[in-house]
């Protein structure tokens, strides 16, 4: 069992630099915890919650708590909001070290409550209610607490803490132990004040208390940490007195308090700078040995039954590797809210599982592996359409962690992207270097998810797709090994990697050779008027095949409104900074209607991808959605589409630009094949039924699918997305790399039976087929 | 017309928004290196998107060098007064000096209570923040013998301990537009803290309002110049001049100099959740504001 320290720092007024230097110095000494004291009728010593603040922000990763603070002046609510906004503006490192109050006539001097003993323990009871259900952020109704001494009526609850804030009482009479045993997450007392000639014995009543009262109330006493408030002296010569001699003998008095009187966090009382470095480099370092030899890991800290109440049938929750511990949400955190739907999806996953490093997600990937019966997602950016990056009952892996975007090769524009991060931060990362790399129309969509299958940008005519810059991607497989693949390195996996990659093991790092971009680009926004739909889309689509490739455009068509004309969203981006050449592009493409609205700005590519907010995903049900690749927008493909769209059949209609640099690559290349189509058509739909049967007459029309807008996962559109020889590669090759398919969540290629017969595997490097452009060979 | 001759001091009013969280404190920190001298905060205890002001005043005041912070305007009655004063003297101590107090009687009193705030009337809420205000101010004033004596109807703080003294005389800043609160800021403010967005008639209604509050500072003894004037403004940066502050930096200078002479308004606070912004404010428009007055004052 790991040990925690702390320190208590006076937080004196008349010097408030010192009392800041020194919680900057338990920082650099190592010290987990900076705690203070809180007695606001006390002009000596500064406002405890206010100097908790300041030190937030002059340090970065130590914890923060009062000890503990004075509830009788501070009314829970509007300290349940602080507390809040302190872990969220500290990143996860408030504590909420609660006092009942004791000093009543300087509270009520202060114009503070008088409370007996009893009412000042009924009170702390509600106040920990009302923390906790305002930190629950992931319930919507508000809070009615009607309490003998509180009362809140009807406040909203948020904002949703960092992490759970753990909160403990200071206490050391029964009912306060109690109460701590009861709903409380951590008991501190101080080592002196307890009844001298008998402390470790009132220690031990103590724990007693709170055991008991913790296990009649269906908790187990590990949950609750003993916080030890101690101060001492070094002294060179040893001595029978508790902490007054050397480090040594500090070690000696301290240890069996932890090994035998449970104390799992001490907190030094020291205002003197030397006394805490002797402590951190002396006593820390033995005490944390002798303690770990005597203790076994099992006595560490369990998560509170509240939390394990909430668990999920299957998953070995307990099993969790313990460098993945920390980060873990499982359904029973505050932090669940905001990880368990995604930006399409409502999601009710069993644990999500945040990873930052490649030995992480192989850690994730083997305790995944571990439950082959629960549904498993892995998500980079959540804004998975077709990807489902979340589930019921089963296992998420979050890469968000693994964001780093690093420039390998400035002459070869060479980048390093891991699968975390966002395309808006790609975007605003490669800008001062003058390049970019078309991604999607949204920057907050994940690298991970929109790398393994296309990409298609606002660069597209010009750039290609995402996958088409990739040179080389470093995978987790399903058996947890880590392998680099690129032309000349596992090439065969690198090939399915580009177009079907989800489906082979987790992307850990992408390296792309990106273009330069202008550094200023044209940027237009057109309203128009599309009354005649089937000639405004084959209008457009001509215009935008006949635009030289410095353009790209995409249009949007929402749902028909009645009484009101049908109009079309027309995106369009020129890869110049010229306003002549600007203009000159996108005349013919104004020209195709009537224009309600126009906005033509020059402006970066990193701020058109600067559209998305950073907030957490809310995402509920399941969208439906289908996709298709067209050659062109035939008159037969636009009035197939405006009956869609007339007859209700979507509430959102997009075609986005393909052609153009997306077809100068060989159709072999890479597992997306579809090298034929200028157009991506895609629409959603509220009702499945309807969409499909709005889309089925476009079925013939299509040389091929966009998996990422697709949600229809028969295998007829697996075949219309991987054409028979790249599904058959894709099969073989899936048998070969995750032959037991725990990569299964989306469009899951199910791996080839030949090999599971024993048939000889195909050589990874043989080509499969020649040159001739495959799939369907229609309009 | 008149000009208080205070000097000028520029600011910001950024939401603050608890995702994400370090939204607001970016912010700040731009408009501190960019020399502006106040960042400011609404303070809605009641709103859960919001990150709590005091927290996030403390948290900012410690991101900065020398900006001043300020609550526009602090909820009273959702933070006690004598609680509120020891902690903003411990925040002005901490920064060397730069907390300021904006104070609000409170307006949205559903949410109020709804957080168990009690409830007021209007006018109830204007005699709390006065007494609040003598609470604050005593408990400040160490030159003063005995403990704080506010036995009021809304606040009783009897024997309380004063100090710690604030690093620098913190601005009391009240926001008002009726005639009570008016009074209220002519008797006990250090600043009068108005929004345009309130303002009906435009910058044109300061005079009326500034003319109370001289006649209320006078009646209680002191010289109308005791209270700066401050404005929250918003606008929107355009090519060509379409209104108050809707215009190319020019007019901008041109709109805040003249108001700044006309009706003696010395801070401009401009709302400003954008980096852009805040950096063009800062860059193009306050220098050539600044110069305006100085041309023109002389």
């Amino acid at each position: 069992m790991r040990l925690e320290f702390g320190t208590f720092i006076t937080p004196g007024s008349d010097d408030p630099e010192r009392v800041v230097a020194l919680a900057v110095l338990a920082e650099a000494l190592g010290y987990d915890l900076v705690t203070v004291q809180d007695h606001p009728y006390n002009p000596g010593l500064l406002d405890a919650w206010t100097l908790l603040g300041w030190i937030a922000g002059k340090t970065e990763r130590i914890r923060l708590a009062a000890n503990v603070l004075n509830l009788p002046l501070r009314p829970p609510a509007v300290l349940a909001r602080s507390a809040a906004s302190l872990d969220l503006l500290a990143d996860g490192r408030v504590e909420m070290g609660l006092g009942a109050g004791a000093f009543w006539p300087a509270i009520g001097a202060m114009g503070g409550p008088q409370r007996t003993p009893a009412e000042a323990v009924q009170a702390t009871s509600e106040a920990i209610d009302i923390l906790r259900e305002l930190w629950d952020a992931g319930t919507r109704r508000s809070l009615r607490f009607r309490g003998e001494v509180y009362t809140v009526d009807g406040a909203a609850r948020g904002p949703l803490p960092r992490h759970d804030i753990p909160i403990w009482l200071g206490a050391r009479k029964p009912r306060m132990l109690r109460l701590i045993g009861r709903k409380a997450d951590g008991w501190s007392v101080t080592y002196g004040f307890l009844p001298e000639g008998d402390r470790r014995g009132e220690l031990r009543r103590g724990n007693a208390i709170v055991d008991a009262a913790a296990r009649e109330a269906g908790r187990d006493p590990r949950e609750i940490r003993r916080i030890l408030n101690v101060t001492g002296t070094f002294l060179s010569e040893r001595g029978d007195a508790f902490l007054q001699g050397p480090p040594a003998q500090w070690v000696d008095d301290l240890a069996p308090l932890a090994i035998e009187d449970g104390v799992s966090t001490f907190i030094l009382m020291s205002d003197d700078g030397a006394t805490l470095r002797t402590f951190a480099q002396e006593v820390i370092p033995a005490l944390q040995e002798r303690v770990g030899a005597a203790l076994p890991a099992s006595s560490d800290l369990l998560r509170p039954a509240r939390v394990r109440a909430k668990r999920r049938e299957g998953i070995a929750y307990d099993e969790v590797p313990a460098s993945l511990r920390t980060a873990a949400v499982e359904p029973g955190d505050l932090a669940y809210a905001r990880v368990r739907n995604t930006y399409m999806r409502g999601g009710a996953p069993g644990i999500v599982l945040k990873v930052s490093s490649v030995a992480e997600v192989q850690e994730a990937l083997a305790f995944a592996r571990r439950h082959p019966d629960l549904p498993f997602g892995v998500r980079s950016g959540g804004h998975g359409i077709s990807g489902r990056s979340t589930n019921d009952g089963g296992i998420v892996i979050d890469l968000s962690g693994m964001n780093r975007i690093e420039v390998l090769d400035e002459a070869a524009r060479l980048v390093r992207i891991e699968p975390g991060a966002r395309w808006m931060d790609v975007a605003a990362a490669l800008e001062p270097h003058g390049w970019a790399l078309t991604s999607g129309d949204y920057g907050g969509v994940g690298v991970g998810g929109l790398a393994t299958a296309g990409g298609v940008g606002f660069l597209a005519r010009e750039q290609g797709l995402t996958i088409d810059h990739m040179r080389a991607a470093e995978i987790v497989l399903a058996d947890g090994t880590l392998v680099r693949t690129s032309a000349t390195e596992h090439p065969d996996l690198f090939w399915a990697i580009r177009g079907a990659g989800a489906n082979f093991g987790i992307v850990t790092a992408f390296e792309f050779q990106v273009d330069p971009v202008s550094p200023q680009v044209g940027w237009a926004q057109f309203v128009m008027d599309a009354s005649d739909l089937g000639g405004f889309l084959e209008r457009w689509g001509a215009a935008v095949e006949a635009a030289p490739r410095a353009l790209t455009s995409e249009l949007i068509i929402g749902a028909p409104r009645r009484g009101q004309p049908l109009v079309a969203m027309v995106l369009a981006l020129v890869d110049s900074g010229d306003p002549q050449a600007i203009v000159n592009a996108l005349q013919p493409i104004a020209d195709i209607a009537p224009l309600y609205q126009q906005r033509v700005v020059l402006t970066t590519y990193a701020d058109v991808m600067a559209n998305a907010s950073r907030e957490d995903h809310n995402g509920q049900g399941e969208p439906v959605a289908r996709s298709g690749i067209v050659r062109h927008i035939t008159p037969r493909v636009a009035q197939l589409a405006e009956e869609l769209i007339l007859n209700n059949g979507t509430y959102f209609f997009q075609i986005r630009s393909l052609g153009g640099a997306v077809n100068d690559v060989d159709p072999e290349a890479m597992a997306f094949s579809h090298r034929t189509g200028n157009f991506v058509l895609s629409a959603m739909g509220a009702s499945r039924a309807r969409l499909d049967a709005f889309w089925a007459p476009l079925q013939p029309h299509f040389a091929g699918l966009y998996l990422n807008f697709e949600t229809d996962v028969t295998p007829e559109r697996i075949a219309i997305a991987f054409p028979p020889r790249v599904l058959d590669r894709l099969r073989l090759l899936k048998a070969r790399y995750d032959p037991d398919n725990v990569f299964r969540d989306n469009f899951n290629i199910a791996p080839a039976a030949t090999i599971a017969l024993g048939a000889a595997a195909p050589d990874r490097d043989e080509p499969v087929g020649t040159g001739a452009h495959e799939g369907h060979d229609h309009a | 017309m008149p000009d208080y001759e205070h000097d000028l001091r520029f600011g910001i009013f950024a939401t603050p928004t608890a995702q994400p969280p370090q939204h607001a404190v970016e912010l700040a920190v731009l408009a501190d290196q960019l020399g502006l001298e106040l960042a400011t905060f609404q303070d809605h205890p009641y709103q859960a998107s919001f990150l709590d002001t005091w927290t996030l005043l403390a948290y900012v005041a410690s991101r900065t060098e020398r900006i001043h912070v300020a609550g526009n305007v602090l909820n009273l009655p959702l933070r006690d007064p004598a609680v509120l004063a020891r902690a903003a003297a411990s925040l002005d101590r901490l920064s060397g000096g730069r907390v300021e107090l904006g104070l609000g009687a409170g307006a949205f009193w559903d949410g109020i209570a709804a957080m168990g705030g009690r409830r007021l009337s209007p006018g109830e809420a204007v005699r709390a923040l006065d007494e609040g205000i003598d609470v604050i101010r005593q408990l400040w004033d160490t030159t003063q013998r005995g403990g704080v004596k506010v036995e009021g109807d809304f606040y009783r703080v009897v024997g309380a301990k004063r100090g710690p003294a604030p690093a620098h005389e913190i601005g009391i800043w009240i926001g008002a537009y009726k005639p009570k609160m008016l009074d209220l800021v002519g008797r006990k403010a250090t600043g009068w803290l108005p929004s345009l967005g309130y303002l009906p008639g435009g910058v044109a209604d300061l005079e009326a309002m500034n003319a109370r509050i001289d006649a209320a500072a006078v009646a209680a003894g002191r010289a109308p110049g005791d209270i700066r004037r401050m404005l929250n403004v918003n606008g929107q940066v355009s090519p060509s001049r379409e209104g108050y502050l809707q215009g190319p930096p020019e007019a901008w200078a041109e709109d805040l100099a003249q108001t700044a002479l006309d009706y003696g308004i010395s801070d401009f606070i401009l709302a400003a959740d954008d980096p852009a912004l805040v950096e063009f404010f800062a860059t193009a428009i306050v220098p050539a504001t600044r110069e305006l007055v100085a041309e023109r004052r002389s």
